[in-house]
């Protein structure tokens, strides 16, 4: 969804960085910013103007345990005791996601006459959504692939990535286990990604797949670093 | 090795690269303004000091998307602290009594800075003075409430003894006519 008058969004964007866009009006518009680099242009030119207001405060000490707190929590972490997924906020909203889109789903997978990559018969699938359930980039998979197994993207409607950024796939094992990077995917609505045989072993045991907002040439480190935005479970159709 | 000539961009940049050091020197030059701003908006300390400490979680996990926020780290920070502090005002626990309120309202009224303050602010500052200089009395009070204690429409009605309706086209007309007034400073 696209907020066009220009008045209305400089409006949206000025009482968003007031505070006064409360509630699902505030969490729509968050959703929107993600996708539109002119609403966060005009977010930061708020933000912009008003901090004169917050520079003249007068500063205040904060106690000392408030950065042993915070350095405590930066700490690279070997092994997470909790598995990572388990606390994305959306996974939650992802498995209704997931029901909801079957019938989309269908029509991805089955209906594509020209695709003789995937048939409807033992194929995978991850419907991956946003944080309000909304289906965003699907991903389906023949099951037994003999060479070169890919995967095959599919990003729903006309999504926009941030400057010097990109956007990297992950295949959640399930468990306490760490994601493991699947590759770059770009905007385009369909695009294959080839993946390792062993990879592909691994992916029809997952749990399901995610995906995250990484510097321009992906991950620094082979876990995610930036924010996750999707994600989605498996699903057999 | 830290040196003051650091900027804090140099700094944001180092902690996109991990450098806890560079994290670090950034909570010691700016987690004293930041932590006003929180104050202003959850009203008690250890909230406020609830709210730095995750803000500034936020600040090393998310350090990647800076960049793309094109705007002063100051200001990126700022947005973060008080996005946080907005989400913990708002839940309901976290509601703060009438009383306290009602002293925001009479301190605001003589917070405006005076003419000594006024000197040494840098020129955008003077500019956004002036631009509130032009708005109506309950247009730049309610703005300047919302932004600086986090209040929402019905706690500005409330609190300023004015209909729900009245506050929300203040707001509205107040921050057309500031974007004007701004626009034609070449804000």
């Amino acid at each position: 969804m696209k907020i066009t008058d220009a008045n209305a969004r400089t409006l949206l964007a000025a009482e968003y960085v007031l505070g006064t866009l409360k509630g699902k009006a505030r969490d729509r518009f968050e959703l929107w910013l993600r996708s539109d680099p002119g609403l966060r242009k005009e977010v930061a030119a708020w933000q912009g103007s008003f901090e004169p207001l917050t520079n003249r405060l007068p500063e205040m000490q904060p106690s000392e345990h408030v950065w042993r707190r915070i350095e405590a929590r930066i700490q690279p972490r070997p092994a997470p005791r909790e598995s990572w997924f388990a606390n994305l906020a959306f996974w939650r909203a992802s498995s209704f996601a997931s029901a909801a889109a079957a019938a989309l789903l269908f029509g991805y997978i089955a209906l594509t006459p020209k695709d003789h990559a995937l048939t409807p018969d033992n194929a995978m699938v991850v419907v991956m959504a946003d944080e309000k359930a909304n289906p965003a980039v699907t991903v389906a998979w023949q099951t037994e692939q003999r060479t070169a197994p890919r995967l095959r993207v599919r990003v729903i409607g006309h999504q926009e990535m941030a400057p010097d950024t990109s956007w990297e796939l992950w295949m959640l094992p399930g468990g306490d286990q760490p994601p493991r990077s699947l590759g770059l995917i770009t905007t385009h609505d369909t695009q294959y990604v080839v993946i390792p045989a062993e990879m592909m072993a691994k992916l029809l045991q997952s749990a399901g797949l995610a995906m995250s907002i990484e510097p321009k040439y992906g991950s620094p480190t082979g876990l995610p670093t930036g924010p996750v935005i999707y994600s989605g479970k498996r699903l057999e159709i | 090795m830290m040196n003051a000539a650091d900027s804090l961009d140099d700094l944001m940049a180092r902690c996109a690269l991990r450098d806890q050091r560079a994290f670090a020197e950034l909570y010691r030059r700016s987690s004293g303004r930041l932590l006003a701003v929180a104050m202003r908006i959850v009203r008690r300390r250890d909230w406020a000091e609830d709210v730095l400490q995750e803000s500034f979680v936020n600040i090393w996990n998310h350090v990647n998307d800076y960049s793309r926020a094109k705007s002063a780290p100051m200001t990126w920070m700022t947005a973060i602290v008080r996005n946080r502090a907005l989400d913990w005002a708002r839940r309901p626990k976290h509601e703060t009594s009438d009383e306290d309120l009602e002293g925001i309202i009479e301190n605001w009224e003589d917070a405006a800075p005076g003419p000594a303050t006024r000197l040494v602010q840098a020129g955008d500052a003077r500019q956004l003075d002036e631009c509130l200089g032009e708005l109506s009395g309950g247009q730049r009070q309610s703005i300047a409430l919302a932004y600086m204690h986090g209040l929402s429409h019905s706690e500005l009605a409330d609190h300023l003894g004015e209909p729900l309706g009245t506050v929300k086209t203040w707001i509205r007309r107040g921050l057309e006519k500031l974007r004007g007034c701004l626009e034609s400073k070449g804000a």
